[in-house]
């Protein structure tokens, strides 16, 4: 059996899906839909466009020919039946516009609306195209299955969202300003494991013909179970999961204990409106820094420990969506394996 | 609302926009111009299925195959296989065999995916083309084919895949493999004509492929 894609295209992919997604939430973040995320507005330009051209580049050491006749690769722009051709077009009009997007954003320069909203739908895209190039191939009836695009979607999103949230922990100093990141991230997490379960469940039982039930159990029970369940499932969704279960927990009970000690303070003295206003702003849309650490003085764990555990959530979920991009082309039998029986 | 200074400078964005796509085709088109008349001896046309002449396909005949490998191995002192690769195989188990290479579909999907158009089909006979002067070796083909036709070479870094022996077919001669065959449980031709053998069956059997992925031109005759 040949399998001729190997790490570098599993990394390729993963990295496009993450940079592009970086991107996406950036914007995201800028345009307000993630609540109070201030943190995360910029971070994912920086990161979102470099990313995805390092991918790229890895994908040239990976064609037969990138070391030997590189000019070939302007080739690659001319068959438009191909889904690898639309991918080329829509990477390379990534790169340039998330460049462009990222030079805006460092020189603090106010970025045209088109260039904003091209560059969402370009890193959407993007997303979409790392799933479609394994979809759109029958002959490997694991990847022919409707799903797998959206399950490349997701988790792009998710590790996009976790890269941004890793990298803003390190240079946004003083309180991190997520929003509803965490709900969000929590949501796609979710909905990874729900689209997974589809797939499997699908593939395991036969669904999708005998091909595709045999690379489905190679994961499943087979040589790469133990990726599977304890990197991928384990590692890469249900810890991060119930991480960031416990975080959406714990931060609800801190705005309603917040909005107490906001109606104990207005029954001691009489603010004027506008402080009253300020105050329920804050406690509302975000944990306060004082806030905050009167939590941590209740609460047993140290406020180290709470990042800290995020942190590794978000690694996990990267490590995780690393993990599922090789799985789904290594365990990836073609139809002609099964010749003769 | 879009302000002046919005507008102005997005106006601007789109005729640099603009400036760049034109400076990247006039860069990027002559050298692909250039290559693509470097793959001329190949007629460089698209598949147009109506204006087809004929599908040329082969014929398997698995009550007449003995076994021998004679097809594959004419065909890989003809053809010079490169080390590693294989343009015909003979499959076997326990009760059946299979001589295949590449069935010169005529959906076929390696011409539908590669990237850089190395793929043709001849509109005269419907054979497949690979032009490996133009393969930049993604491989991306090598998972589309159902049938495992096109080959990755490790010392070129490219595709290659059974011809058909077309420039042999050209000057009026069968291709080695059929010739080879010293039983004739091999043949080739329309594949129109082939399918009307008795004992013929279209729809593929021996754990092949679902056809309807590229609509293959092979046909066999399945020991009973």
């Amino acid at each position: 059996m040949v399998q001729h894609w190997g790490w570098l295209i599993a990394i390729y992919l993963f990295l496009g899906g993450l940079g592009a997604s970086a991107h996406l939430f950036s914007f995201l973040a800028e345009k307000g839909y993630l609540g109070e995320a201030g943190s995360l507005a910029r971070i994912g330009y920086y990161i979102g466009s470099p990313l995805v051209a390092m991918g790229a580049g890895l994908l040239i050491f990976d064609l037969g020919q990138g070391l030997h006749k590189p000019w070939l690769i302007i080739l690659m722009f001319t068959n438009y039946r191909s889904v690898m051709t639309w991918g080329i077009y829509i990477l390379s009009a990534f790169i340039f516009v998330g460049l462009a997007r990222a030079y805006l954003a460092w020189t603090k320069k106010e970025s045209p609306k088109i260039l904003d909203y091209a560059g969402a739908f370009l890193a959407l895209s993007t997303c979409m195209y790392t799933g479609m190039l394994l979809y759109v191939v029958k002959a490997i009836p694991f990847w022919n299955i409707p799903l797998i695009p959206v399950l490349f979607v997701v988790s792009a999103l998710s590790t996009g969202l976790s890269s941004i949230s890793i990298v803003a922990h390190f240079t946004e100093k003083g309180e991190l300003k997520e929003g509803r990141a965490l709900e969000a991230h929590w949501l796609l997490l979710l909905m990874e494991l729900i689209i997974l379960v589809a797939i499997f469940g699908l593939a395991s039982s036969g669904g999708r013909g005998p091909v595709a039930q045999l690379s489905a159990n190679k994961i499943l029970f087979g040589s790469y179970a133990l990726p599977f369940w304890i990197g991928l499932i384990g590692l890469g969704l249900v810890v991060p999961l119930f991480v960031y279960t416990r975080m959406i927990i714990r931060k609800k009970k801190q705005v309603r204990s917040n909005m107490k000690n906001v109606m104990t303070e207005q029954s001691e003295y009489v603010p004027c409106a506008q402080e009253i206003e300020n105050s329920n702003v804050a406690t509302m849309l975000e944990v306060p820094e004082e806030n905050v650490q009167e939590d941590v003085a209740v609460s047993s764990e140290p406020h180290g420990a709470t990042s800290k555990a995020i942190l590794l959530s978000d690694g996990a979920v990267i490590f995780g969506g690393f993990l599922l991009r090789c799985l789904i082309i290594f365990a990836s039998l073609p139809t002609w394996n099964s010749m003769l029986g | 609302m879009p302000k002046i200074g919005d507008l102005s400078l997005s106006r601007r964005l789109v005729l640099k926009t603009s400036a760049w796509v034109a400076a990247a085709l006039v860069i990027g088109v002559p050298p692909a111009r250039i290559l693509l008349a470097d793959s001329a001896p190949i007629a460089a046309v698209p598949v147009t299925k109506p204006d087809q002449k004929i599908q040329l396909g082969f014929l398997y005949d698995e009550t007449k195959c003995i076994e021998c490998w004679a097809c594959a191995t004419a065909c890989k002192k003809a053809n010079n296989w490169e080390e590693g690769v294989q343009w015909r195989k003979v499959f076997n188990s326990d009760s059946h065999s299979l001589s295949m290479s590449c069935n010169h579909c005529a959906d076929p999907a390696c011409l539908k995916v590669c990237p850089v158009t190395a793929y043709t089909k001849r509109k005269k006979d419907g054979i497949v083309i690979h032009n490996s002067k133009r393969c930049v070796g993604c491989g991306y083909c090598l998972y589309a084919c159902p049938y495992h036709a096109p080959q990755f070479g490790e010392t070129t870094g490219a595709i290659s895949k059974c011809s058909f022996c077309y420039q042999r077919q050209d000057q009026g001669y069968d291709p080695v493999c059929v010739n080879a065959c010293p039983v004739k449980a091999l043949r080739y031709g329309d594949i129109e004509t082939l399918k009307k053998e008795a004992g013929a069956n279209a729809s593929l059997i021996l754990g092949m492929p679902s056809p309807e992925i590229t609509r293959p031109s092979f046909v066999t005759i399945a020991k009973k």
